[in-house]
């Protein structure tokens, strides 16, 4: 689709409010929580801190609902569903696409290395334990 | 006949807890009847519907807030209609369609909400079976249904067969018997949560991502603190700034309707900057906080006295606990749309009462209620009283702007951290005599405190912000505090251990500088923390060991269980505390208990806890956790709500802390008002003592007081020196360590 904005709008505001994309999340604005996560050519990037004008094609942004689906759900979203990794499930998305940028070909990955990996991405339910466990069931499934 | 013995061990427990309480002289109630919201909502059609096509909706007035309360109503009500959770539509939270239960907080849903979806399901079941027997001849207990069929004697007849020949629009049989626990197949299973795979598919579930055609955007530019009131504002350059459709002020609300969200947010704060404002008085006088708690005159009231002959005092403790504000800090700011047909409103809101909202929406718009309609939308983490139902008010007051448009409005996250009510700060003395052998003989507990529920529907007035703003403003009804036995500011103040003489009193601050309100557990987190510290130096003074001296002043066997229960799944080394030599890592262990409210989950902590004696700096290494809630509904939910209370509570007590200025907290972004990442978060084991002989407790709040307090305890486990001031920062360990 084309959208016609400044390209200094922070790509966060297209994705959800242009192309209609539910996957990132506006948390904080300010790059802190990682709500608004997207993978920018399979890189993890906050995209509250991306402006729109910096992302157009060939770069390629991955939001959540292009990770997978239902019919062909990623690793990581199986693996949240089969640990009830979520309470409110507000900053699920961003974890979900944090970790597919850090597990991405790493199944060995160790369990320090994902909180490590995830340090900045924030949880206010509390669910860190159960997302660490769904992130160390994806990853050894090889994605 | 096994249901009428479930009911009779559950009176027959709490028939027991009620007498050894009075023994003691406290104010411990009998469980409140479980049909208050069948009282309030007696029509049938208010909780469950049955299409002509057969499909059945239930209907609930709580609403989700990532406690997964939806997915337990599921159960409850699949399990006694005898229908697949799957096939029930869920209707949850809207003033047009379910019944007003008031507000989604306090541990309630299920114990309140879900009994009477219980009941209101049962009765349609009964209701229907009856039907194909008298159709049949046959008696009705010879009857069975599986997933919305009725089956006897060689015949089946469908719900929606049996439902066509009579009605359903009367009101609730309230005696109609739930299932016995034995025949239940859903509830009491950890049925995965129906609401988790549209959220890591990124499908429509939350209110931010609804987006009616046509809607517009809005923003409040916020004065520079609370007491400021707008002196001018040039309009037309306002009217001016990048995609603005219009500019609202009425009084000091002043807010802006833009195409786009970043250009609404961006004009706001344009204007905040240019407009003319008149400041307030300096918050709090200028002085600290706690001496304005305990300094300037408050309402004191004793709430909760027993005397009773005890053993003489050899010795005396006395000890003073502090905490400052705490927040929500939800990742996601709140958010609410509205629209204007007529003089209709429409508003979908992500508030934790509907209903109340609605109520305080009406006298901040000077409009009737029954023009208003709120449906539920599910937001980010709710814990309490945020910036959800004010939100509301700004969407429609801007609304009123452009007719027939939807206008969505989602705060800053500097916006919610500076103007949603905040939790309140808070100051504990206790003071306790104990007897030669350190056996406790009294013990009193003092709270000053700022309001903890100053929520909507608290009339007469409206507890909605923006309407202290306006022109004509509607003020705020004055702050009350709640009364025992669950409490506000002194909730879970009065002692769960058994202590001859007890006194309770409250110093109640109704004027809040800082406007405070219901954070998870109101006051009950910082109560029972400061209680369970003080237990441990008294046991420190008796020279014996933490679990052995609660466990000799513990009557409550479900207390017991759970503190057995946890010391033996942590490990647990009996010894008493005692001061010891410094060392530059000290490693302890401490335990904290609490029966939250008084009256729901029981939960017992372990923390073990490193402490960096030269900078401060604690680690918690481990967390272990017992809790007992009567039958758990979904075990899974619970475990999750105990272990996700642990980690915030881990947060809360380690490093939240808010801090203001003359006019605002300033607190307002996760850099100055920090919350806990992956890295801090300890492990955690958690195990849940399902007792299906009783009934369901609240337990979304269980865990908050008892982690703060085994963590606590740990630091004074390792060092023998207490920190006595929430959150427990390396700057009041260190201090503390050269006491």
């Amino acid at each position: 689709d084309d959208v016609d904005v400044d390209p200094a709008t922070p790509l966060i505001y297209v994705l959800r409010n242009d192309l209609a994309l539910n996957g990132p999340k506006l948390g904080c604005a300010a790059g802190q929580c990682g709500a608004c996560t997207v993978l920018v050519d399979g890189l993890a990037v906050r995209s509250c801190q991306l402006p729109a004008g910096d992302a157009m094609a060939p770069i390629a942004i991955t939001t959540l609902e292009g990770l997978g689906t239902p019919d062909r759900p990623h690793a990581l979203q199986t693996a949240f569903i089969q640990e009830q990794a979520a309470q409110c499930g507000y900053c699920t998305a961003g974890m979900i696409m944090h970790a597919a940028a850090l597990i991405a070909g790493k199944p060995a990955i160790t369990e320090a290395e994902v909180k490590e990996g995830l340090d900045n991405n924030l949880c206010r339910c509390g669910t860190q334990p159960r997302v660490v466990r769904a992130v160390m069931r994806a990853a050894r499934q090889g994605v | 006949m096994t249901n009428l013995s479930r009911r009779g061990l559950g009176l027959t427990a709490a028939g027991l807890a009620i007498g050894f309480h009075w023994g003691l002289g406290s104010a411990q109630p009998a469980p409140p009847p479980a049909t208050p919201m069948l009282r309030a909502n007696p029509r049938l059609q208010a909780w469950v519907r049955i299409a002509p096509d057969g499909r059945i909706t239930v209907l609930t007035g709580r609403v989700e807030l990532g406690q997964g309360v939806l997915t337990a109503m599921r159960q409850i009500a699949a399990d006694e209609l005898d229908i697949a959770p799957d096939s029930l539509t869920l209707l949850s939270g809207d003033t047009a369609e379910t019944a007003n239960e008031g507000v989604t907080a306090g541990s309630q849903s299920i114990r309140f909400g879900g009994e009477a979806l219980g009941i209101a399901c049962a009765d349609v079941r009964a209701t229907l079976l009856r039907v194909a027997a008298e159709a049949w001849n046959q008696p009705a207990a010879t009857l069975t249904v599986a997933d919305g069929v009725i089956s006897g004697a060689g015949r089946r007849m469908t719900y929606a067969e049996a439902a066509s020949s009579l009605s359903l629009a009367r009101p609730v049989d309230a005696q109609a018997r739930r299932k016995p626990v034995a025949a239940q197949q859903v509830i009491g299973t950890s049925l995965p949560r129906t609401d988790i795979p549209a959220k890591v598919f990124g499908q429509q579930v939350f209110i931010q991502d609804l987006r009616p055609e046509g809607m517009v955007f809005g923003a409040v530019a916020r004065p520079p603190g609370y007491a400021a009131r707008l002196d001018s504002l040039d309009m037309a350059w306002a009217q001016a700034l990048p995609g603005v459709i219009a500019v609202v002020r009425d009084g000091s609300f002043l807010g802006v309707i833009a195409r786009r969200e970043e250009q609404a947010n961006a004009a706001a704060a344009k204007i905040t900057q240019a407009a003319r404002w008149r400041d307030g008085p300096a918050m709090f006088g200028g002085r600290d906080v706690f001496d304005h708690l305990l300094n300037t005159p408050a309402r004191v009231t004793t709430i909760h006295k027993v005397e009773a002959a005890g053993p003489a005092a050899a010795r005396t403790h006395r000890a003073e606990y502090r905490r400052g504000f705490q927040a929500h800090a939800s990742i996601g700011a709140s958010c609410a749309l509205a629209v204007w047909q007529g003089d209709a409103l429409t508003v979908w809101s992500h508030a934790q009462g509907p209903f109340p909202l609605r109520a305080d929406l009406a006298l901040g718009l000077r409009m009737p209620a029954d023009k208003i309609r709120v449906i539920h939308a599910q937001g980010s983490g709710c814990y309490g009283h945020n910036g959800a139902d004010d939100v509301a008010l700004d969407a429609a007051l801007l609304a009123r702007a452009v007719p027939g448009r939807t206008v969505r409005v989602q705060w800053t996250h500097e916006e919610e951290m500076a103007w949603a009510p905040w939790g309140s700060a808070m100051v504990v003395r206790l003071e306790a005599g104990l007897a030669a052998d350190g056996t406790l003989g009294s013990w009193s507990h003092d709270v000053w405190s700022f309001p903890h529920s100053t929520r909507p529907g608290s009339g007469p007035g409206c507890n909605l912000r923006s309407a202290w703003y306006l022109e004509n403003p509607v003020a705020a009804p004055p702050p009350s505090d709640g009364p025992l036995p669950n409490g506000a500011a002194a909730r879970n103040a009065v002692p769960i251990y058994a202590v001859p003489n007890q006194a309770v009193t409250t110093h109640f601050h109704a004027a809040m500088p800082v406007r405070t309100s219901a954070l998870r557990t109101l006051g009950g987190y910082f109560n029972a923390l400061a209680a369970d510290m003080f237990m441990d130096e008294c046991a420190a003074l008796a020279g014996r060991d933490p679990v052995a001296y609660r466990l000799a002043h513990l009557r409550d066997p479900r207390l017991q269980a759970v503190l057995r229960r946890a010391v033996d799944l942590a490990g647990w080394t009996p010894e008493a505390v005692v001061r010891k030599p410094l060392a530059a890592e000290m490693i302890g262990t401490g335990v904290g208990l609490s029966k939250y409210k008084n009256s729901d989950a029981h939960v017992a902590v372990v923390a073990r806890v490193a402490v960096n004696t030269g900078t401060g700096a604690v680690r918690v290494l481990g967390l272990w956790a017992a809790t007992e809630a009567g039958r758990a509904v979904n075990p899974d939910g619970v475990t999750n709500q105990i272990e996700g209370g642990m980690v915030q509570s881990t947060s809360w007590t380690l490093m939240e802390e808010g801090r203001w200025n003359a006019g605002r907290m300033t607190s307002d972004d996760y850099a100055r008002y920090p919350i806990i990442d992956f890295g801090t978060t300890p492990p955690i084991r958690s195990v849940v003592i399902d007792r299906p002989d009783l009934p369901s407790l609240g337990v979304g709040e269980g865990s908050q007081a008892p982690t703060g307090a085994a963590i606590a305890n740990a630091i004074f486990a390792a060092t023998g020196r207490r920190v006595a001031e929430i959150p427990l920062t390396p700057d009041r360990v260190k201090a503390a360590m050269a006491g």
